[in-house]
């Protein structure tokens, strides 16, 4: 059997398990960044991070993290929160991003909460907001929509 | 030469390509500038496996998208400004018309739509195959006028490849 998120019952399992490394693995450029995933110490829910990687860096006169690597970080964490959070199994894809850059990401780590604002049946909605040292301090803030696919119809 | 500037579009396409080189994460992905005009800047992100998003169905991760549009975006800028300025990007929206495939590089090109006193807005187009764009993005980004660029950056971006540290 082949591993992937189009595998029905390798998507069910690793979702039961909550086995977020199975996913990164298959995600190299969310692995190219650094990015991972801990539990979120407040909650029963996740924190991403990002690691300060010098291949990361956007600005190297202040230095701080390419923008375009934080949006792609706030992505990732999107997408693996939606895939833990959905009420069943699906398969998000991207429709659109919006991400407000509120302040210069440090090349410090950079932490992520998301929220699943609206599950419906063909559409999600997340909100995610990025943080360095502290969360009420955000360094950046993404809205984005998903359609959820079903895992089923995805292998052909 | 255009609107009287002293810089040539071939300078401006050595300017970005310095500029695209001096970061690390577009540097190491190799990142190339194809065409720089005051009006339009074109580039090409070479195909590598680090650019996948689901290995499994083989598909380009739309952070990479998203980081493509804010660099072309955010390069447009420099050309279109009376002198170079620092620039970061104040928001940025993504629409992800189709996703990009493995094994094909990326195009990418950015035009500046209006420059105002304090804002640079931009909008941008990706794509592998001609007339099949795979997302689109517009861009805003402030200006930090000469006083918060740091001396020697536009000197920077035109220095001769040699003197370059």
């Amino acid at each position: 059997m082949r591993e992937g998120f189009d595998d029905v019952e390798w998507l069910a399992r690793t979702r039961a398990e909550g086995d977020l490394e199975a996913w990164l693995a298959l995600v190299p450029y969310a692995r190219r960044i650094g990015v991972s995933a801990l539990p979120d110490p407040q909650g029963d829910g996740l924190l991403f991070r990002l690691d300060p990687r010098e291949g990361n860096v956007g600005n190297v006169l202040l230095p701080a993290l390419h923008g375009g690597v934080v949006a792609a970080f706030m992505e990732t964490a999107a997408t693996l929160d939606l895939m833990l959070a959905t009420r069943a199994p699906r398969l998000p894809r991207i429709v659109d991003i919006s991400i407000d850059y509120l302040r210069t990401a440090r090349m410090a780590p950079t932490l992520a909460r998301c929220s699943l604002l609206r599950e419906g049946r063909r559409m999600g909605n997340v909100r995610v907001c990025a943080w360095q040292e502290s969360e009420a301090v955000p360094v950046a803030t993404a809205r984005l929509h998903f359609v959820l696919g079903n895992p089923a119809e995805a292998g052909a | 030469m255009i609107h009287g500037q002293t810089s040539s579009d071939a300078d401006w396409r050595r300017a970005l390509t310095r500029f695209v080189t001096v970061i690390p994460h577009t540097r190491e992905l190799g990142l190339e500038v194809l065409e720089v005009t005051p009006e339009m800047t074109t580039m090409r992100l070479p195909w590598c496996d680090d650019l996948l998003g689901d290995t499994a169905r083989g598909l380009i991760h739309g952070g990479v998208l998203t980081m493509l549009l804010d660099t072309v975006c955010g390069s447009a800028v420099l050309p279109a400004l009376p002198a170079p300025e620092v620039c970061p990007t104040l928001d940025l929206r993504v629409d992800h018309f189709r996703p990009g495939v493995a094994g094909q590089p990326i195009l990418a090109e950015a035009r500046v739509v209006r420059v105002t006193e304090s804002v640079v807005f931009t909008e941008g187009t990706l794509w592998q195959e001609t007339g099949r764009p795979l997302a689109r993005g517009i861009g805003n980004f402030v200006r930090l006028g000469p006083r918060n660029t740091p001396e020697g950056f536009a000197e920077a971006l035109f220095a001769e490849e040699d003197d370059h540290a």
